[in-house]
């Protein structure tokens, strides 16, 4: 394909970050000269960002793994030399399959598989772990992704695995802890382009963060917060309306949520003596009733007896429950002045037009232009879990989930009707099975361990990385594993950098017997690896849909859509997709037939398209067949090689499921409060040390670690910031994007609020030390306004160490070195890290 | 003649950078070459302060000092008023640069790429165009505007904040915006009248 001569457009999809915009790559004479957004692609209709354009300068890196290689010297370290030699793919592959056999035959719950690479990972790689059988594949191994702790409680309330606001009508959003809009979040393209539309069409924009970030300086306010204190302002928020100001939405509150469900003194549902269903207090019956009794007027304030039993309505209780959150006390909590949180909890109150409803397209649907939106700035702390739903509750008592102009969650209707809202036993909206693990959160058993992270004791999470990493780093914390660790296998996810303290990850990796990483670079993750092997890079990679409804396909598009990643340039050297080659290990390690009948599930391919079990399959048969089967014979892998994006037009339900919804939100989160008993009582059986205190019905603001730090000269916090430029630790080898920081006022500075420097005597350009408990970094001073007082902010994930990537090395801080792995900074429901870490700052000598 | 020009929209600009890298993308320019790029910096005092960015390129001025002192003509200007430098009548005397209070024009020194290793396929194709020891700059895109595309910063904006078009047309989007959204130029007191404007 690389002929002479042509010039032409391939149909592709980026994969710079995972966002996965649909795209158009321009080659000439077999080289790559420009990518674009594919304008007739939803998904950014033609628009791409500087890291998407960057690409092509990763393609042709000189610095690519081009071969196979085998470590020559055992001991693994930071900066240790591997002493790589080359191999042949009949070596490598041997060699692994080898492996995988004897693993298969002793404790295949011994093998973990890790990919960061959402595509690959979720359609292939996961059927063919369940094929070797080991339950241990993981989308991450770092403990700290972007949504680790988001998701699950965007599972708990919207009832799917993402989020957004529809900001083709919001009036006001409230932006904590995050730039939704402004470069960042799911879509982010497209988000910027209707963030855009939406401001000049007056949309209020407030950004709640430590950093007076990108999205700061375009928000019509910008309130600084002391970091980790997010939940103690969303709580008062509530208090506010609830209390003070009675801007909510109560028919919202007794029809959609579980507001008007009886709660007992113990915090359990009262629950109907016959069918076991949650009661409510029917007002003109003057008794308690089956939830779904079809009751005309519910209480959602008052108390009463039930059988005897003193109860209140769960909204009565959330009332009374937040009205310790003064705006005087919070001001002390979280530096917020009393003033500003009466004003934006009233103005928000205000603009959700609570009430109101909009016709569209002859659709009546409730119109509440105004959402609050966490990610991750909320989540990054011990008490995530809690901060997150404690924002939720914004969105929750003013009616705006899913209504037009507030926040909601991605695709909680699928195309073709493939999926609808749900309700689970107690009336509750549950997860569609295609949206992921947040399906099971309703019907999940606790029980003891039976993987290596514990998952089993981790209900409400979608991942248990932290207490996984922390059962390789204190095997006897927990007295013994289930399975030991005798294998990782993992493909473009650098969590050595991505994670802890890299000296704590690499402690957890030497604990790891045998490695396998699939490298487009030599980073500082495959740095540990035994083998490596050379993996395509994405513009020489075939991928369908790439694009996944349960991530980022967002109804603000207007459409359903299905892309495709294809190669527009053959493999460097002898590099493979990783994928291809999970498919030979399979074959010889001898469950290829294993892997065939699932992907016939998981792909949900139907005749005459299914996988027979004992026949090997390439790539491009199955991505036909799994085409086909969704959108019959006409439309195959040769269709979107051709035409790139394949799209449906959204309905108006489709993009507003409250219009009929029956499932309810939960305002009282009952089942957060019911897993944590279970989860007290099966660790207590099992004598295993385990803090169960977050898990209640009703969130609250905790202190985190940091706030009971006692020296004194850990004075400053540090923040972790995101700017639009670099995605993770993905693009800071990518020259075009590095010289774009280097020339940057912020990117690789470490940002001191202006006042702070002068106090410690730093100026301006100063090369200073961050220390923290675990670890410290060294960067330049950049003295700014733009920065809360008592915070110390680092970008981005820099500071790269590994020789194979000499464009990133030394560029940055590392800010991962500071956060230390220990149990009194994990967020014990979601297992996320807690990032609110305190430092000292100082200058550094020559 | 129609006089094309660019109306940049701070209020919508987000400082994403996206225009930096597809006009890198799009021109091929060499390392520390940049026909376009935001500066960025912040005003105000804590807690009221924010970032500020001005996303800037060549302004192909209509009064243009650096075709005033182009001693060989290799600094031109075209019909449509898109200033362009004929690199064969460049002697790289730098005049231009000095000329020019945008700081638009860039002088390609030694020849190199982005990775000491040598050139890659990529920067082999697109630095073909170019000369070493003469000075280049922001070409408005004309390649891609005279076959009917926008410049390719203007493309890709994922704000959609830039608008390409006549400003001799009072019709014309970019002609609208200046006149309704009080469009200013960048420097204007000095005369030289830039073909891209600003609206806050």
């Amino acid at each position: 394909m690389d002929a002479g001569g042509e010039d032409t457009w391939v149909y592709s999809t980026c994969e710079q970050c995972n966002a996965n915009c649909g795209i158009r790559v321009r080659r000439v004479g077999g080289v790559v000269v420009k990518i674009e957004g594919d304008p007739d692609c939803p998904h950014d209709w033609g628009r791409l960002c500087a890291k998407g354009l960057a690409s092509l300068m990763s393609l042709y890196d000189p610095y690519r793994v081009t071969t196979p290689l085998k470590r020559t010297n055992p001991q693994k370290g930071l900066g240790v030399d591997p002493a790589w030699v080359e191999i042949s793919w009949e070596e490598a592959l041997d060699t692994v399959a080898q492996k995988l056999r004897e693993i298969r035959e002793t404790d295949p719950g011994g093998l973990i598989v890790v990919s960061w690479d959402n595509n690959v990972a979720a359609q292939m790689a996961r059927p063919w772990a369940s094929a070797f059988g080991t339950p241990e594949m993981h989308s991450d191994f770092s403990t700290y992704s972007c949504g680790i702790a988001l998701h699950p409680l965007t599972y708990l309330t919207n009832g799917t695995f993402q989020q957004e606001i529809d900001l083709d009508y919001c009036r006001y959003c409230l932006l904590i802890g995050n730039q939704f809009g402004f470069g960042a979040s799911i879509n982010s393209t497209l988000m910027a382009q209707k963030m855009a539309d939406a401001r000049m069409r007056g949309l209020k924009v407030v950004v709640v963060d430590p950093v007076g970030s990108n999205a700061a300086a375009k928000a019509d306010e910008w309130i600084p917060i002391r970091p980790g204190t997010d939940a103690a302002l969303a709580l008062v928020m509530v208090n506010l309306l609830l209390n003070e100001y009675h801007l909510y939405d109560a028919p919202f509150i007794a029809k959609h949520t579980n507001g008007a469900y009886l709660i007992d003194d113990a915090g359990n549902y009262v629950r109907d003596k016959r069918g076991g269903k949650p009661l409510v207090w029917d007002m003109e019956e003057e008794r308690a009733v089956p939830f779904d009794a079809g009751a005309g007027k519910v209480a959602l304030e008052g108390e009463f007896v039930v059988e005897g039993l003193p109860c209140r309505p769960a909204f009565q209780l959330l009332k009374e429950h937040v009205a310790k959150y003064t705006p005087e006390t919070v001001a002390d909590i979280t530096t917020v002045p009393a003033e500003t949180i009466r004003r934006i909890a009233r103005e928000f109150g205000e603009a959700a037009c609570i009430g109101a409803t909009l016709v569209i397209k002859g659709v009546e649907l409730p119109y509440r232009p105004a959402a609050a939106m966490p990610f991750k700035g909320v989540v990054a702390h011990r008490h995530a879990t809690l901060s997150g739903l404690a924002v939720q509750l914004l969105n929750l008592v003013v009616g705006g989930m899913y209504a037009v102009g507030g926040y909601r969650g991605v695709n909680l209707i699928g195309p073709f009707s493939w999926w609808q809202p749900q309700a689970e036993a107690d009336g509750l909206l549950v997860t569609p099975r295609q949206l992921g693990r947040g399906t099971d959160y309703y019907g999940f058993r606790v029980r003891p361990p039976e993987t290596m992270g514990f998952a089993e004791l981790l209900p409400l999470a979608i991942g248990p990385e932290a207490i996984m990493q922390l059962n390789f780093l204190e095997p006897e914390r927990f007295q013994e594993l289930p399975h030991k660790p005798l294998a990782l296998i993992h493909c473009r996810h650098n969590f050595v950098m991505n994670s802890v303290n890299p000296e704590q990850m690499a402690e957890i990796l030497r604990r790891i017997p045998f490695m396998v990483s699939f490298a487009v670079e030599m980073d500082e993750t495959a740095e540990f690896a035994d083998i490596v092997l050379p993996d395509c890079h994405q513009l020489e990679r075939l991928n369908i849909f790439p694009n996944r409804l349960r991530i980022n396909v967002s109804p603000l598009s207007g459409y359903y859509y299905w892309t495709i990643q294809q190669p527009v340039v053959s493999p460097r050297g002898q590099a493979r997709s990783w994928r291809d080659v999970l498919i030979e290990l399979a074959d010889r390690a001898g469950f290829l037939p294993d892997f065939n009948i699932i992907l016939n599930t998981t792909l949900e391919l139907k005749e005459p398209y299914r996988l027979r079990g004992e026949e090997k399959y390439s790539y491009p048969d199955i991505a036909d067949r799994w085409a086909k089967s969704i959108f019959g014979p006409q439309v195959g892998l040769d269709w979107f090689r051709e035409h790139g994006c394949y799209r449906i037009e959204r309905t108006v339900v489709e993009t507003y499921p409250s219009a009929n919804m029956t499932p309810r939100f939960p305002i009282y989160f009952e089942i957060v409060q019911r897993r944590g008993e279970e989860v007290r009582r099966v660790t207590e059986e099992l004598g295993l040390p385990w803090d169960t205190s977050d898990y209640q019905a009703l969130p609250d603001w905790k202190p985190c670690h940091a706030f009971q730090e006692d020296d004194p000269d850990y004075d400053l916090f540090v923040a972790n910031y995101k700017i639009p430029i670099h995605f993770q630790t993905v693009t800071a080898k990518n020259p075009w994007l590095s010289e774009v920081a280097e020339n940057h006022p912020y990117a690789y500075k470490i940002l001191v609020n202006a006042d702070t420097a002068k106090k410690k005597g730093i100026r301006d350009g100063d090369s200073i030390w961050v220390e923290s408990v675990v670890g410290r970094v060294r960067g330049m001073a950049k003295a700014t306004e733009c920065i809360h007082p008592e915070v110390v902010g680092i970008s981005g994930g820099f500071g790269a160490w590994a020789k194979g990537k000499p464009v990133a090395r030394g560029k940055g801080a590392h800010f991962n070195t500071l956060l230390p792995l220990r149990p009194e900074q994990i967020d014990w429901i979601s297992s996320a890290i807690d990032e609110c870490v305190k430092v000292k700052i100082y200058k550094s000598q020559g | 003649m129609a006089r094309k020009g660019m109306v940049i929209d701070l209020k919508r600009c987000i400082g994403c950078n996206a225009c930096t890298i597809a006009c890198k993308a799009e021109n091929a320019t060499p390392p520390q070459v940049f026909w376009a790029r935001v500066l960025e910096g912040e005003v105000g005092k804590y807690p009221s302060a924010r970032r500020v960015f001005l996303p800037v390129l060549c302004n192909h001025c209509k009064n243009a000092p650096c075709l005033e002192v182009c001693p060989t003509g290799a600094t031109h200007q075209r019909e449509d008023g898109v200033i362009l430098v004929d690199y064969d009548k460049c002697i790289g005397c730098r005049a231009c640069m000095a000329a020019c209070p945008y700081e638009a024009r860039y002088f390609w020194e030694n020849g190199r790429g982005y990775f000491p290793e040598g050139l890659t396929p990529f920067e082999e194709v697109g630095y073909r165009k170019f000369q070493r020891k003469v000075v280049q700059k922001c070409t408005l895109c004309a390649h891609r505007v005279d076959n009917g595309l926008e410049p390719a910063c203007v493309a890709t904006c994922p704000t959609n904040c830039r608008v390409f078009g006549d400003l001799d047309d009072p019709t014309s989007p970019v002609s609208r915006l200046i006149s309704e959204r009080r469009g200013f130029q960048l420097r204007a007191e000095l005369g030289t009248d830039p073909s891209v404007y600003y609206v806050q």
